[in-house]
């Protein structure tokens, strides 16, 4: 089927209109209310708030006006690029989002890259070696490790090298008011700490998602071993090493493309969850305390960064698919 | 591990008594009486609440050396904490706030004691309060605090009210009589004033907040200065870490510690760190943390009076639970001790049918309780068999244990588990027939068995209508508006036994928390009848100053 790069963009254009409105829908479809969320721990108090005053703070939030004009208030505001205020924690929804953001992107992308890189490392090694001890090992070992959901994993780093060993701290992005002084050297001070809190959650996330890659690049390159063309490449006595890397990865490219830009839905799903276990200060963490207060100018903010982050993905996925395809490209049915 | 002793309240019936003799007699004298050591005059009180008329102290056995910091491992990030932008879903901000600002009144932990204000008078007819705020008292830039600031702050609460305690009652806030009083009119007698507002609602610099016209938005600078121990030194809403810096030149005393640090920890790992050594302070609900400390570990286990409780919401307006043999039923049927020993891992504490906790000053001993007696249950329902549908949060363990319970007298559980809000939700619309429900704040002034059932307020007690009793409706009216301490622990009292009787709520149990707390750095203290409106924290600001 032809692909026109212009389509396609308008296609996005509109599934994002889409997304916008159920962002805006989803957190009122909720039952409870942002001002009596209830509480945590049973630490809710027994508090009075009386109605009067519950009243000024809800017309405070607009959240006394019909639906229609809350919608259309929340898309003129959008429009000039503001994502309102946090009823739970009164603080523009921006500088939440932007606090967390890094957070959640450092844990995402490091995931990421560990399980495509290590994923693809085996697969690899799996598909090459197909039908033997070490393919079934692996075959067997990722399909473990995708039946454990990521918080399970996370708590079981967190009991062997936090509580156990100590060698990684129990929770948190970072020390807690560490000083990390002045200067180039604080920068790595505060980087290495990061890493350091970043370590365990971004293991646990990317254990979770290593047998995806893995399964692909196993069954892609365990498909290529019949081809001609690597008969060929064989016969001609190159290294199998040169034969792995340079004949065979290559093929991988698409498939991997694709299913990475699947992953990264999944990824941030995953990312809520070991947050919320890791204590990290991320988009996950918000994400939780806001579904929890109802609050709902966080979780618009937070399902439009999320869905719209999505869509790009897949948006620049598929436009990269266009260039490395061409086959799919324009010309071609 | 050491289990530390806390002060008996068993003591605190005759404080009850002993206090509210004390206070009425106060009243009677016009609240003119010196305060030992040649202090100003003491406070009048007008309600059943115990009055100080001494200087308040820390508790006894307190460090008397300063430390460098205690470290807090506490479960949310609560905002930017000004009354107007913390965080009111729980109690975490308005404790937090307590350690910043000050308030007219405050507690300790035998009673209500002068704060900003070194005495107060109440108007006979309970419609009015004058209070003589203390001179000297500054604000963190080191203006002074005046009964303008008290002024201003009751005035500016009622276009933007604080959430954790708004202030509907205040009709009128302006200068009192003399120079340094404040006189406050109320719309009706309120005898939890003291306690409730007075000792809540947090006191504002005037020079801060007079020139902003919307304070949930206001990012100012000056926005956290508050007169209070501790000043705001970093706020990371990211990490939900506070780090306060001690207030040198405080005027009720200097603070012990130089800092005051609290951040977010998940609940699983929150005691772990404190046994690690990168907190001294934090909470768990479960008793069986005191098996987690080492015999020879420094921590300490505190373990506050029974303030919190679980207790079931009956909708006495849907059928089967608007017959009062059906509830009477259930709380026969229900071995109250073995749930709450399951579930907290410690020993129970069943509740009392009258909803107010043991161990706390309003309490009545004497009303008829419910012990666990299936056979009971059984005659009460007259072998008739019954389906109830139970709103439970999803990690409740009660349903569990309450449902083969139930089942052996005739009444099939239906347990339908739903988030918090949506509990609230279906509460509020009075969209249930029984719900569990487990919180804090029933241990201070007992108004909240008036508003509970009152419907004047949007809380998850109060709508829904679920129990109309006309005397207990008529006795909340009056205990709300009697100013005579012996007459208000009559009616108190009585409102128990109706409630008993009737049981529109079945108490499972009381429940205590378990602080554990580095003792070289910390000492936990009881506030009398919890911190503010029955808050179990043991980090009452009177633990960190000198005296």
């Amino acid at each position: 089927m032809r692909r026109d790069p212009a389509r396609l963009l308008a296609r996005y254009l509109l599934l994002a209109a889409a997304v916008v409105l159920l962002n805006f829908l989803i957190p009122r479809l909720l039952p409870g209310d942002p001002l009596d969320p209830g509480g945590a721990e049973g630490m809710t108090a027994a508090t009075p708030l009386p109605a009067e005053a519950r009243a000024r703070i809800a017309d405070y939030y607009g959240l006394n006006e019909p639906l229609g004009r809350q919608l259309t208030d929340y898309l003129g505001d959008l429009a000039r690029g503001d994502l309102g205020w946090s009823i739970a924690q009164p603080a523009p929804v921006a500088r939440l989002i932007l606090e967390r953001l890094p957070w959640t992107l450092a844990l995402m992308l490091t995931a990421l890259a560990l399980s495509t890189l290590l994923g693809t490392a085996l697969g690899l090694l799996a598909g090459w070696r197909a039908g033997r001890p070490l393919d079934r090992a692996l075959v067997s070992l990722s399909g473990a490790l995708s039946a454990i959901p990521e918080f399970l994993i996370g708590i079981g780093l967190l009991a062997v090298f936090s509580v156990g060993l100590g060698w990684f701290p129990l929770m948190g992005g970072r020390t807690v008011f560490a000083a990390y002084g002045d200067g180039p050297g604080a920068t790595v001070h505060r980087l290495s700490d990061a890493a350091w809190h970043l370590a365990l959650p971004a293991t646990a996330l990317a254990l979770a998602g290593i047998a995806g890659f893995l399964l692909l690049a196993r069954d892609t390159t365990a498909g290529l071993r019949g081809e001609s063309w690597l008969t060929v490449a064989r016969a001609k006595g190159l290294p199998v090493r040169q034969v792995v890397l340079r004949h065979a990865l290559p093929n991988l490219a698409l498939p991997l493309l694709t299913f990475f830009s699947l992953r990264l839905g999944a990824v941030l799903g995953g990312a809520l969850v070991v947050e919320r276990v890791f204590g990290i200060p991320g988009l996950g963490l918000l994400a939780f305390q806001a579904v929890r207060a109802r609050d709902y100018p966080v979780l618009q903010a937070e399902f439009l960064l999320a869905s719209l982050g999505v869509l790009l993905a897949n948006l620049l996925a598929e436009l990269a698919y266009l260039r490395l395809d061409p086959r799919r490209g324009a010309g071609h049915g | 591990m050491v289990r530390v002793t806390r002060r008996r309240l068993l003591h605190r019936g005759a404080l009850l008594t002993g206090g509210a003799a004390a206070s009425a007699m106060l009243a009677r004298c016009g609240g003119s009486q010196a305060q030992e050591g040649g202090a100003p005059p003491a406070a009048t009180s007008t309600t059943g609440a115990p009055i100080s008329v001494t200087t308040p102290t820390a508790p006894a056995g307190s460090p008397a050396q300063a430390t460098d910091a205690v470290r807090f491992a506490w479960w949310t990030d609560v905002g930017y904490p000004t009354p107007f932008q913390v965080s009111t879903t729980g109690p975490g901000g308005a404790v937090l706030l307590t350690l910043i600002y000050d308030t007219l009144t405050w507690k300790n932990e035998e009673a209500i004691i002068p704060w900003l204000a070194e005495r107060w008078e109440a108007a006979p007819d309970g419609m009015a309060y004058t209070f003589w705020l203390v001179t000297g008292a500054t604000w963190h830039d080191g203006q002074p605090l005046t009964a303008s600031d008290a002024v201003f702050s009751f005035q500016y609460y009622r276009d933007h009210p604080y959430r954790w305690m708004a202030t509907p009652m205040v009709a009128s806030a302006e200068d009192g009589p003399d120079d340094g009083s404040v006189h406050i009119t109320l719309t009706q007698p309120y005898a939890a004033f003291l306690e409730e507002i007075a000792g809540i609602v947090p006191i504002v610099p005037r020079h801060v907040w007079e020139p902003v016209a919307d304070p949930t938005t206001y990012e100012g600078a000056d926005r956290a200065i508050g007169s209070g121990p501790f000043t705001l030194a970093a706020y990371d809403s990211a990490a939900g870490a506070y780090r306060l810096e001690a207030n040198e030149g405080y005027w009720r005393g200097r603070p012990r510690i130089r800092e005051w640090q609290q951040f977010t920890v998940p609940a699983e790992a929150r005691i772990q760190v404190v046994q690690q050594g990168n907190a001294d302070l934090s909470l768990s609900a479960d008793a069986s943390v005191e098996t987690l400390i080492a015999d020879d570990s420094p921590l300490r286990v505190f373990a506050t009076a029974p303030l919190s409780l679980v207790r079931l919401v009956c909708n006495t307006e849907r059928a089967p639970l608007n017959r009062r043999e059906v509830r009477q039923a259930i709380a026969y049927a229900l071995d109250r001790a073995r749930i709450a020993e399951t579930v907290t891992r410690g020993p129970a504490i069943v509740g009392s049918a009258g909803v107010v906790p043991p161990e706390t000053p309003w309490f009545n001993p004497s009303l008829p309780q419910y012990p666990y007696d299936p056979e009971r249950a059984r005659a009460l329902l007259g072998g008739q068999q019954y389906t109830i549908e139970l709103i439970a949060d999803t990690g409740a363990r009660e349903p569990d244990l309450m449902t083969p319970m139930l089942a052996a007298v005739g009444i099939t559980l239906d347990v339908k588990r739903v988030d918090a809000p949506t509990r609230t939700h279906l509460l509020s619309e009075g969209a249930f027939q029984l719900a569990l429900t487990s919180h804090i704040g029933v241990g201070g002034d007992p108004d909240y068995l008036r508003r509970w059932y009152a419907g004047e307020e949007a809380n998850t007690f109060a709508q829904g209508s679920i129990f109309r009793h006309d005397e207990y409706a008529r006795l909340g009216e009056e205990a709300a508006a009697t100013l005579d301490p012996e007459r208000r622990r009559q009616i108190v009292f009585r409102m128990q036994e109706i409630l008993a009787e009737e049981l529109p709520t079945i108490v499972l149990y009381h429940r205590r928390f378990y602080w554990v707390y580095d003792p070289r750095v910390f000492t936990p203290m009881e506030t009398w009848g919890g911190l503010m409106n029955g808050i179990p924290f043991p980090n009452n600001k009177l633990t960190l100053i000198e005296g």
